[in-house]
């Protein structure tokens, strides 16, 4: 089955150095996450984003809110 | 008897676009194309599809039979991504390195990541991805790109890993994606291309 962007979600982040502990926790947690460039169509900036299984977003959100992780945003990937 | 559609001496990119409507109907189709550009659009439309496919070169011209039988159909209007009209120019990307510039590893090893990941969404694309050195651990088993470096090399890009690299490191067992090659494939496949780019 061929997944859509609109099957994923993405947490954004203020700065780098949060990503990689948000990436760090989750894959601790043993969640099968991606981290991605953030797309073009979500902001012109350069920044990294990881990207989840839409359906696992309120856990994404509990772990990173657990671990103080500082993110900006999670959304959907459309 | 597949039903067989003739898309020889058509002009790209209308052969991928009568065989996504020819597969609408029909789930056993054999396209017939005359160039390499059509054959590998049709065939990455039937990948994207989860068709089953098989390619027979004949005089005559290429033959693809595609088979969707027990695949899902999918009601997409088909992406540019689909459409290559142009083989374009010969770009070899050559990563010589697992992580992106120096300074920290760390961010080094975020940006190949975010890196391999965008290759899959730009264009043009690289024609080969020739990887040396500590690079050539981003192409075994347990790599954080490999999902990427296959769907690549579905697309047909051809991606080239230093056997004497992954003996050095011990790793050619688990070498997953790409061929096993040497220092005249690498060394030809540079020479021959139109521009090198160095990750």
């Amino acid at each position: 089955m061929i997944k859509k962007n609109s099957d994923y979600g993405i947490v954004l982040f203020e700065t780098t150095q949060s990503a990689i502990k948000a990436e760090k926790v989750l894959i601790q947690a043993e969640i099968k996450i991606k981290m991605i460039p953030v797309p073009r169509h979500i902001s012109a900036n350069c920044g990294v984003s990881i990207r989840f299984d839409l359906s696992i977003a309120d856990k994404i959100k509990s772990i990173l809110d657990e671990s103080n992780v500082q993110y900006s945003a999670i959304r959907s990937l459309m | 008897m597949n039903k067989i559609l003739d898309a020889r001496g058509w002009a790209c990119p209308k052969p991928v676009i009568e065989t996504r409507k020819a597969l609408q109907t029909d789930k056993l189709l054999t396209v017939i194309v005359d160039n390499k550009p059509a054959r590998e659009n049709v065939s990455r439309l039937a990948t994207k599809m989860n068709c089953k496919f098989s390619i027979d070169e004949k005089n005559d011209g290429i033959y693809i039979h595609i088979d969707c039988e027990g695949s899902e159909p999918i009601q997409e209007t088909i992406q540019e991504e689909y459409i290559t009209c142009e083989t374009g120019k010969n770009i070899v990307l050559v990563v010589a390195t697992d992580t992106v510039g120096k300074g920290s590893d760390e961010l080094g090893g975020i940006l190949m990541r975010a890196f391999m990941h965008t290759f899959l969404e730009v264009k043009p694309s690289p024609k080969t991805i020739i990887f040396m050195n500590n690079g050539v651990k981003l192409a075994i088993k347990g790599s954080p790109v490999l999902e990427d470096l296959q769907e690549l090399s579905n697309r047909g890009i051809e991606i080239l890993v230093c056997g004497t690299c992954t003996n050095y490191f011990g790793i050619t067992d688990s070498v997953a994606v790409g061929i096993i090659s040497n220092a005249y494939n690498i060394a030809e496949a540079m020479l021959n291309a139109d521009k090198v780019v160095n990750l």
